[in-house]
């Protein structure tokens, strides 16, 4: 009866008032934001005395910001590319093969997920001081790759554990290499996989903080450092404008993959 | 006259615009065996969700003992249960699980722990007290969701197809034992299931549901030999059906005439003469002779197929209007029938059903 | 004819069985050189600097754990993760019940709220709160205006904020897993926990609970150990006067220099971590959710 949604009688106006609250308090910040961006009142009042595309304006005409866009954007792109290339052959490994230790390596490649990441930061920082790494590209990509690969590991060893490695050996048998095989018969069979781990590895790299903060220097940060660096000084509504604008990106990317998921199904 | 322990009041049943029960009424005594039986979606589980309290009607009423059962909440009705699933507490032994219904009433711990033993007993399963239900096999599991149903000496015991997760042969052991706890017990079994040799094998009486309606209640013996619709003759037991045309109805009976012009006789209620009915015989109440030793009466078919079957024999024969029928005899009163030979079938007209 | 035929084939494919597994081995070697070189061993530099720096021996971890400043720190960290996991409990549990329940059109809609407010970037939801939660911001005016209070709440720069901060971060974390632990267990069961005489709350006190009793835990734990090692929200919401573990790490390798202690700090985080990690995957089955908290 607890779990008879028609059944719980008093309970569930309980149960429906508490997702309700809950329900709102998501939302308020997100609505809040996108609000107050498009809100005239450099004090952040709200509701706003009167609207303005004013600080979108300031945001796209600023150079350091959209220095910083489309540095953002360079790494993610090239974190995703690595992360799905790295991550498809690691996965491609574990699933195939059997050795001693196996389990504990599979262990190794998960803990940066486990790991606070202000560990792995300070410890990167300190190592690429020594390297002369910080505050270049390299030492963004490594970064971030680091925190990426075992997210893109386990969504293709997922999609690699229901794909049937017997349609290999019947490739082979029908006369196929093993490259043409991984290529014709593999990749197509855990594309989705391999999607979603791009997608994952994109998001986490546009969205890291912590590591790209001790990576940047003056001359090179990715979007969040900037916007960190702003917040500690004041909360300016461009800042808002950034946020929304981000919002709207990871939107996008969740309707990109429902819709994925909704074709494939059908 | 007494009133009946249960009684079941012109129950209706709408999810949306479908109609999942409609206008079931049906009295149950103390003690009584009542099995609904019928085809799935036809609202013989809603009928007894109805009764446990899951569901409400939409329409009618449930009566114990003259009360009203629709205000009291399903934890208050006393009522037992038996499910599809075993739907044991995983996370309780069997002790504890036969132990809840119990626990929750608060009783002493002592009359708990009496009870407990009682009821593993009752079901064979003494020895099983501290296991979890994780290590039972499923008959285990379904004999102690029995023990729990019956721990708190429920007036009636609600039974959702609890065997239909078995085996056969388990099916028919735990059968077995359920006939034996009901003769123990006394307790009043409402009984749902689609299999209809189960239904005979267990039942006081059977209530047979299609389409949201109960068709007929009887006894098994009357719902065999006296089928009043087209629908339990069909689902219980084997049946063949031929097509008549109805000629003259008299009190209880009908005469009616085949599609070549063979005048039959037979059980019927309220016939319209002229119109277009449905002729039932059981395949066992069937005799074929061949051509030659019949005088006559009887239809003429050909007999297609015969198969020895140790017991008796199968025959498919063909009739006029190109019918196939079956018809079971014992082997030996099927002397000088050969395949593809003339016959006569013939029934006592006692054994003929005509329906709409 | 069939027997030389069985017999030919198993070398055969034993051959193609060696030939894979020295193949998949060799694949791994990426990963493993990129994480090998830039993971472990700057990982493992650190923490050997915490008894190398500045001389040989533990005086790093005597100071951490007998220093007020710094034992105010750990007590910072571990109440505001306890509370943040306790409050997250709270309303997570119901609302996640209610994701189970609910009638399917409903419960994708609060999937998308909760997915929305997962993925959105965590510095925007930062920001988000530290406007809605300073002194003139909305929930202050909101608050004053119905007389709730007459002035305003000091709600950041504190350790409310950073609780109110973590709770809504922590909130879909806890909620997702616990949904499908509510999920798998059998309707059913509560309807003979009903029929055998239970009311509602014997039913949720002797049936529900402990039948969701393990997601609980392993939710509790992973928002436990997130909140340990979060260092954005904490860091923004909670000023300087009160900080937590991750953002002591962080200020005394950029502000203090002090790469002995700030190794010892991110020992005993990591060691903590890890340790919680064990647990779970121990006795709660794990799954593969990740903790490392941003």
């Amino acid at each position: 009866m607890l779990l008879d949604f028609d059944r719980l009688g008093a309970w569930r106006w309980g149960l429906i008032g508490v997702g309700t609250v809950v329900m709102l308090f998501l939302l308020l910040p997100i609505v809040f934001i996108a609000a107050l961006s498009f809100g005239d009142s450099q004090w952040l009042v709200f509701p706003p005395p009167g609207w303005t595309l004013q600080w979108y304006q300031q945001l796209l005409t600023d150079p350091v910001w959209i220095d910083s866009l489309l540095t953002s954007a360079k790494v993610a792109v090239i974190v995703t590319v690595l992360s799905v290339a790295l991550g498809l052959l690691a996965s491609l490994g574990l699933a195939r093969s059997t050795f001693f230790g196996k389990s504990a390596l599979q262990a190794f490649f998960l803990t940066p997920m486990v790991l606070p990441v202000v560990v792995l930061a300070v410890a990167l920082y300190a190592f690429f001081l020594k390297l002369g790494l910080t505050g270049t590209l390299t030492g963004f990509v490594i970064g971030h790759l680091i925190i990426a690969l075992p997210f893109s590991i386990i969504t293709i060893g997922n999609s690699l554990q229901s794909f049937d490695p017997a349609l290999e050996d019947a490739a082979m048998i029908c006369g196929a290499g093993p490259i043409e095989v991984k290529w014709r018969v593999t990749l197509p069979a855990i594309r989705l996989g391999l999607f979603a781990a791009a997608v994952f590895s994109f998001l986490i790299s546009w969205d890291e903080v912590v590591l790209s903060i001790f990576m940047a220097s003056p001359t090179l940060q990715t979007l969040p450092v900037l916007i960190w660096s702003t917040l500690r000084q004041d909360l300016t509504p461009v800042i808002a404008a950034a946020s929304t604008l981000l919002v709207a990106l990871t939107i996008v990317l969740m309707l990109l993959v429902s819709l994925l998921k909704r074709g494939t199904r059908s | 006259m007494t009133t009946p322990f249960l009684q079941i009041r012109g129950l209706r049943k709408t999810y949306d615009q479908v109609v999942a029960i409609d206008h079931v009424s049906l009295d149950i005594q103390q003690g009584e065996f009542m099995t609904f039986l019928g085809p799935s979606g036809s609202g013989k589980s809603t009928t007894l969700y109805i009764v446990a309290g899951f569901q409400g009607p939409t329409e009618g009423q449930v009566l114990l003992n003259g009360k009203s059962l629709l205000e009291v909440a399903p934890n208050q009705r006393n009522i037992g249960m038996v499910f599809q699933r075993y739907t044991l507490f995983p996370h309780l032994t069997v002790g504890e699980n036969v132990a809840f219904p119990l626990r929750v009433r608060r009783r002493p711990e002592a009359e708990i722990k009496a009870k407990v033993e009682k009821m593993l007993e009752l079901v064979h399963l003494a020895g099983y007290r501290d296991r979890l239900p994780g290590q039972l096999s499923g008959g285990q599991q379904q004999r102690v969701a029995i023990a729990r149903a019956l721990a708190y000496d429920p007036p009636l015991l609600l039974m959702d197809e609890p065997l239909s997760a078995l085996d056969k042969k388990l099916r028919e052991e735990i059968q077995l034992e359920l006939r034996r706890i009901h003769q123990e017990t006394g307790v009043t079994i409402l009984y749902v299931t689609h299999d209809q040799e189960e239904a005979l094998r267990l039942s006081d009486r059977i209530a047979v549901f299609s389409q949201g309606k109960i068709e007929q209640v009887g006894t098994g013996e009357e719902l065999y030999e006296r089928p009043t619709s087209r629908f339990v003759a069909g689902f219980i037991g084997n049946s063949n059906f031929l097509p008549v045309k109805v000629e003259q109805m008299g009190s209880g009976r009908a005469r009616a005439v085949f599609p070549n012009g063979h005048a039959v006789e037979g059980a019927a209620s309220a016939l319209a003469a002229g119109s277009e009915g449905t002729l039932m015989v059981r395949p066992e109440q069937m005799r074929i002779r061949p051509a030659a030793a019949a005088a006559g009466h009887g239809l003429a078919v050909t007999v297609r197929d015969m198969t020895y079957l140790g017991d008796s024999m199968h025959f498919a024969v063909q009739t006029p209007w190109q019918q196939e029928i079956a018809v079971r005899m014992a082997v030996r009163d099927g002397q000088g029938l050969s395949i593809g030979a003339p016959a006569v079938l013939e029934w006592d007209a006692q054994h003929g059903h005509v329906f709409a | 004819m069939s027997t030389a035929l069985s017999s030919a084939a198993v070398p055969v494919r034993r051959r193609f069985k060696i030939g894979a597994e020295s193949r998949g081995v060799k694949l791994l070697l990426p990963a493993l050189l990129l994480l090998g070189g830039f993971f472990l061993i700057p990982v493992l530099t650190l923490l050997l600097r915490s008894v190398m720096e500045p001389a040989p021996g533990l005086q790093n971890y005597v100071e951490l754990l007998g220093s007020q400043t710094y034992v105010r720190v750990f007590f910072n960290t571990f109440m505001v993760a306890g509370v943040v996991t306790l409050i997250t409990l709270l309303i997570g549990f119901p609302t996640a019940w209610l994701l189970a329940v609910l009638p399917k059109r409903w419960s994708q809609l609060m999937f998308a709220v909760l997915l929305l407010s997962m993925w959105t970037n965590l510095l925007a939801r930062t920001y988000a709160w530290m406007v809605l939660l300073q002194q003139t911001g909305l929930i202050n005016r909101v608050l004053m205006a119905i007389g709730v209070i007459d002035e305003p709440l000091a709600l950041v720069n504190n350790l409310v904020g950073v609780t109110i901060g973590m709770t809504y971060i922590m909130l879909p974390f806890l909620v997702m897993p616990l949904h499908a632990t509510l999920r798998a267990i059998d309707p059913s069961t509560l309807r003979a926990a009903a029929i055998c005489g239970a009311s509602r709350w014997q039913a949720l006190r002797l049936v529900l609970l402990p039948l969701a009793l393990p997601g609980i835990a392993s939710g509790a734990l992973m928002v436990f150990v997130m909140s340990l090692g979060y260092y954005v929200t904490p860091a923004l919401l909670g000023g300087t006067n009160y900080m937590m573990l991750a953002e002591l790490i962080a200020q005394l390798v950029q502000s203090l220099l002090n790469w002995g202690l700030a190794g010892a700090a991110a020992f005993v985080l990591l060691v903590v971590t890890l340790g919680l990690y064990a647990v779970q995957l121990r006795y709660l089955g794990g799954g593969r959710t990740g903790f490392g908290g941003r």
